[in-house]
């Protein structure tokens, strides 16, 4: 009990964990999983087609929490690759082990632990900048420069396949959302998502499936992604 | 409820036990009705919910998964089209896993802002960054069990990172894959650390966590 008396704030004031203390973890608990149930519903889990090893033009993207790892190993080029995969985490991991051995001051307040607090407010600041960054390169990576050529053919396929349900202009069918301004709204990501698997906007969209190139589909968004 | 207790108590001595889990007092600026600031103190708590959490509905979603190349994508699409709740519980395990890491996160933020890592709680962050490993073990080694494309290419990509580790990334590469490329043994080898080394070995550390924050206590108040 000694270490306990010395450091830890359980003493005399407080109250008990069971039940007290216990039903406050409870109720934020419920909260936290009404949320989760929430955003599950409302959420569509991503599934792509099924994965084929041949197909190697495939450029994937980590889960969002890797996102910023991914960003930060694209600066190192060639051979310094190691540097990203191994050196730096490994630092980083023993940075961390030796913490507590390393900061032995009593002091545990952040204001007066000026560069404990540094590190650790540059350590986030740099986690989310690299999300940021990667979010908004994944945006225009994957798809090519838009052309006047891919705007034209696009403008084709969509008066072709996507008028019958979607406003476009004043014209067209009144099933689905007017695209008139859909280029101010939304990335060209999201509408080649939105194409590939309608599903993504609400589980249970009518929009059909319509079978495009990978071509075809950048060329449709290209045109979209136009009309601003 | 007292009288089942009583008859428990009765016959396996339970009292000291209960005491030992549950009857310690609670600091009051660990209390969120106190001072709203203490919810800091709930991310440790909750962190541990959401694993429970996942615990549950990844079992639900073991009784239809299949970890094979032929079968995972197919059994995928049953338990999201066909089962019932299926694809409420499959969107649940994979939110539940961002929101874990995100409270694990919150709660190392936590001890890190608020120095709890000092003595005597050294060799309890240094556990707690174990966990943090395994979480995101668990966030690695799913990604890949749907077997769709984005599942199989950033798994290829992330073996091929640890590929460039020197000296042992080769061989680290090749046991993870359990060849030179990813396939059959691969999908079986990250389904089971999926399912039962980590979780083994999350246990291990959530007990050596838990067992140390009761002996010491949670740290002072600043
Ligand atoms: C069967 C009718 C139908 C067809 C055909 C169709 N859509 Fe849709 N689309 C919809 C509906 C309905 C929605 C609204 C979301 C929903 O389903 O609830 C939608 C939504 C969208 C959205 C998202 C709009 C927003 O504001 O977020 C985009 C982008 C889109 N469609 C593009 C296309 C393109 C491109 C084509 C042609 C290749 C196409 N759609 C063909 C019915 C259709
Ligand atoms: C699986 C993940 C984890 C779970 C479930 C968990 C759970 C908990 C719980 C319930 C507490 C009690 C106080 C609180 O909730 O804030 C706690 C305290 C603590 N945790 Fe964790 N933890 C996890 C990961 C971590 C990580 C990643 C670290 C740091 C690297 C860490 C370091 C600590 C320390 C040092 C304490 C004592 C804090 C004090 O006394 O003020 N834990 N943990």
């Amino acid at each position: 009990m000694t270490t306990a008396d010395k450091t830890s704030g359980n003493g005399h004031s407080g109250h008990p964990f069971y039940p007290d203390h216990l039903l406050v973890e409870g109720i934020v608990a419920v909260i936290v999983l009404l949320a989760i149930l929430l955003v599950s519903q409302v959420w569509q889990v991503p599934l792509e087609e099924m994965a084929s090893p041949s197909d190697t033009s495939y450029v994937p993207r980590p889960e969002w929490y890797f996102l910023f790892y991914f960003q930060l190993l694209k600066y190192f080029h060639g051979p310094l690759i190691v540097v990203g995969t191994f050196v730096l985490p490994l630092l980083l991991f023993a940075a961390l082990v030796l913490l507590p051995f390393l900061d032995r001051k009593p002091a545990r307040g952040v204001l007066q632990r000026p560069r404990s607090l540094t590190a650790g407010v540059l350590a986030i600041a740099a986690m989310i900048l690299l999300t940021v960054v990667a979010y908004q390169e994944d945006d225009s990576m994957k798809l090519p420069p838009v052309t006047d050529q891919q705007v034209a053919a696009g403008k084709d396929i969509f008066y072709r396949f996507c008028i019958l349900c979607h406003k476009m202009d004043g014209q067209g069918g009144f099933m689905a959302p007017d695209l008139t301004h859909i280029g101010s709204r939304s990335g060209r990501t999201y509408m080649e998502r939105v194409i590939i698997n309608p599903k993504i906007v609400s589980p249970s969209s009518i929009m059909s499936i319509v079978p495009l190139s990978d071509a075809e589909r950048h060329e449709v968004s290209a045109y979209l992604s136009r009309k601003k | 409820m007292g009288r089942i207790y009583a008859f428990l108590d009765d016959r396996l001595n339970l009292e000291p036990l209960v005491r030992a889990i549950a009857d310690h007092p609670v600091p009051d600026h660990a209390n969120p009705l106190k001072t709203p600031k203490a919810l800091m103190y709930c991310f440790g708590g909750i962190a541990f919910m959401l694993i429970l959490l996942q615990i549950v509905t990844g079992m639900f979603l073991m009784l239809y998964y299949v970890p094979s190349p032929d079968h995972a994508y197919a059994s995928v699409t049953y338990i999201q089209d066909e089962v019932m709740f299926g694809s409420l519980v499959r969107a649940v395990h994979r939110v539940g896993a961002s929101a874990a890491i995100v409270m694990v996160f919150l709660h190392m933020m936590r001890v890190y802002f608020t120095g709890a890592y000092k003595k005597p709680r050294e060799l309890n962050w240094i556990a707690g960054i174990f966990l943090l490993v395994i979480v995101i073990g668990f966030g690695f080694s799913g990604y890949l069990l749907p077997w769709d494309q984005k599942a199989y290419w950033a798994t290829t990509v992330g073996i091929n990172l640890v590929a460039t580790v020197p000296l042992v990334g080769d061989f680290l590469a090749n046991v993870l894959r359990g060849g030179s490329e990813v396939g059959a043994l691969t999908l079986v080898r990250f389904f089971v650390i999926h399912v039962m080394f980590l979780p083994a070995l999350l246990l291990v550390f959530l007990a050596a966590h838990f067992f140390m924050i009761r002996r010491q206590g949670i740290s002072q108040p600043l």
